[in-house]
């Protein structure tokens, strides 16, 4: 029998949205800042309103205090789908008053694109867009990749923390406790942005022959789109734009940073490095990179689109890395991409499929998953093939010697299934409207997997129920459904429960 | 005789070096887009707005990007409508061809509309798998130019409301110690 929510769950859920919004707030002061200096004083305007909605919902959210502030899995998890919904609807507020979209929901699907660093972009002349505006798009991404509920629980430590950090589609808690994970990763993250942005702005200025201020505005822009995989670009060509093979080399560093677990980056910087290659996600990852790279290039080889192997494997390399990793950065046009087809399509559209590592800031199914499915499908085999009472070894190295139960099995098999049915559903979706089986197909895995790589079919013209179509698969994939089905559940049992 | 061959020369260069100018043909940026591989190699003329960043490299060149969309005619700081992506390719140019050209296009300003023409390099071989155009002259169009920025009240007046409205709530609502 479903129960129906009471007031105080309300006031619960509430309580901690309101707190995650207090640090949104806070947040958000940093364009609004960004937007004096730069004298852009008409989204100084929109950041000024946005940071107003969210301290006024933060404060009133924070003020509901119930009498047990105690926070159970199903309120961790329907504050964790809520606050993927209304931060994007807020922070779209500066997007639409730029006047950069034709309506509301154009402004939600970038910020919510943003967000779940998907990079997919309804954003008409960005070429044109102001810079701190540029600075919230990606800083959204950022703020995405690294969680917005991490960022609370940052600074937020208290009971029920590892219910929202588990919320998120985190599934490794690296330190004992939930708030000294959460610094780890910021302290990751931190040193990244030195490094990447330095290193980016070095070579904007020395060899692209940007002006400084320019070089380190590039710099961090793509810092935070291919740190935190999510495929936003300052400027309409994307990483084509810079025309340098070392700024390239520069992004795709990382970008495999990005889609590196934090648990990879903990044992990288304590512990014996070796071990980091006997892991099964690892192993995984760069099996099914070698693969698509080699599906893609062979594809590339046949298209007769390059003219020769330096520019093929230059390019097919950085696109499938792009794919792989689930950021979204390309080299090439969306026209050129759409012409990708055969075994290059295929090579692109399971790279994006798969995705990066688990605990990352990349989508898709997750290697640690793939990884985890095939070792059950072999397993599977080897007990009809051996003897009837023959053991099958079952363990597998992942930070340490581990079982795979058919509990584990069971809950891998569901979510990878389940992101396959999120593939097929806007992908129907798209054929549905008319849209060739190959770029729905593309289009629908580069949403849900939160790659953001397009063949042109993510544009203002297209049709509303498609757009709502992705805009729902950025949201599940990232949140990889759980959190989203608790939600659902949880209306549902505040119609029908008793 | 020596008269004679002088006179056939000029014709030659009267008669070949003029066609060989119209055979470079004006095409959109959109279509070059699309036609890659098709113009690769190719002279061909292409008109827009310069924007972005210029970049003077240490081997004399300079690169930038050449946008031929809507917004080139009707920024949308200017009452454009938004009507979706931009349409860009890659321009490179002696640095020289560049060094009177205004601002490149931005936030702030309409960059200068520039007609050049070029020869477009589709995955060039040199520059692996890069396409471009190779810029041979530049003609200015129409010079770059200011875009005005109106500032809402509006906005300004309801942020500065909700912020006022959530100290106001943080304060009255304050727990007792």
């Amino acid at each position: 029998m479903l129960i129906r929510p009471v007031a105080e769950d309300f006031r619960v859920i509430g309580f901690y949205m309101g707190r995650i919004f207090l640090v949104v707030a806070a947040a958000s002061l940093l364009p609004l800042i960004w937007a004096g200096i730069a004298r852009e004083w008409h989204p100084f305007g929109s950041f000024l309103l946005m940071t107003g909605v969210f301290a006024l919902l933060g404060v009133a959210g924070h003020r509901l205090a119930p009498e047990e502030s105690e926070l159970d899995w199903s309120h961790g998890m329907v504050v964790v789908a809520l606050t993927w919904l209304i931060v994007p609807i807020i922070g779209a507020i500066p997007l639409l008053l730029s006047g950069h979209f034709g309506w509301p929901l154009d402004a939600f699907f970038d910020a919510m694109s943003g967000l779940t660093t998907t990079g997919l972009s309804l954003l008409s002349d960005v070429d044109h867009l102001a810079s701190s505006l540029n600075f919230w798009r990606h800083f959204l991404q950022f703020l995405g990749g690294q969680g917005i509920i991490l960022a609370a629980l940052t600074i937020f430590a208290g009971t029920g923390g590892i219910t929202l950090y588990f919320g998120e589609a985190r599934d490794e808690r690296i330190l004992p406790s939930v708030t000294s994970t959460a610094r780890f990763i910021w302290a990751v993250s931190v040193v990244h942005l030195i490094f990447g942005v330095t290193a980016l702005g070095l070579v904007g200025w020395l060899v692209l022959g940007f002006d400084l201020d320019r070089s380190i505005f590039h710099g961090l822009m793509i810092f935070f789109a291919g740190f935190d995989t999510g495929g936003f670009s300052p400027q309409s060509t994307s990483i084509g734009y810079y025309h340098s093979a070392i700024f390239e080399g520069v992004t795709a560093l990382l970008m495999v940073a990005g889609a590196m677990s934090f648990g990879l980056h903990y044992a990288m910087w304590r512990g014996p490095r070796r071990r980091v290659f006997a892991n099964l996600e690892t192993r995984t990852i760069l099996s099914t990179f070698g693969f698509t790279m080699v599906l893609t290039l062979l594809g590339l080889a046949t298209t007769g689109l390059f003219v020769n192997v330096a520019g093929l494997t230059r390019q097919g390399f950085f696109q499938i890395l792009s794919a792989h990793t689930g950021t979204g950065f390309s080299t090439v046009p969306s026209a050129e991409l759409a012409k990708w087809g055969g075994l290059a399509f295929g090579g692109m559209a399971i790279a994006m499929a798969l995705g990066g590592m688990g605990s990352s800031t990349a989508g898709g199914v997750k290697s640690l998953r793939i990884g985890l499915t095939i070792k059950a499908v072999v397993n599977q085999i080897r007990q009809v093939l051996l003897p009837e009472h023959a053991l099958v070894g079952t363990a597998y190295q992942q930070s340490g010697r581990k079982h795979l139960t058919p509990a584990l099995v069971q809950s891998v098999m569901i979510i990878s299934l389940l992101y396959v049915a999120l593939y097929l559903l806007g992908a129907g979706i798209g054929l549905a409207y008319g849209i060739p089986l190959q770029e729905s197909l593309f289009e629908s895995v580069s949403a849900s997997a939160n790659v953001g790589l397009s063949v042109g079919v993510t544009d203002p013209s297209m049709p509303i129920l498609l757009e709502l179509t992705y805009m729902v698969q950025m949201w599940a994939g990232r949140l990889e459904f759980v959190a989203v089905f608790s939600l659902l559940g949880f209306f549902y049992a505040w119609v029908r429960g008793k | 005789m020596r008269r004679f061959v002088q006179v056939t020369f000029l014709a030659t260069v009267f008669v070949f070096i003029p066609a060989s100018a119209s055979a470079a043909e004006e095409v959109p940026v959109h279509e070059i887009l699309e036609l890659g591989p098709e113009l690769a190699g190719e002279e061909v003329i292409a008109e827009g707005e310069l924007i972005g960043d210029y970049g003077f490299r240490e081997d004399g060149s300079m690169w930038t990007q050449l946008n031929g969309d809507a917004y080139v005619d009707r920024p949308l700081r200017e009452g454009g409508p938004p009507v979706g992506a931009n349409a860009g390719i890659a321009l490179t140019m002696p640095a020289e061809l560049a060094e009177a050209l205004d601002p490149p296009g931005g936030y702030r300003n309409r960059g200068p509309v520039v007609r050049v023409t070029g020869i477009w390099k589709y995955h060039d071989s040199r520059r692996p798998g890069e396409s471009y155009l190779e810029v041979q002259s530049l003609t200015v169009t129409e010079p770059g130019r200011q875009l005005d920025e109106r500032v809402n009240s509006t906005v300004v007046i309801l942020g500065a409301v909700f912020l006022a409205g959530a100290c106001i709530v943080a304060l009255l609502t304050r727990p007792e110690d």
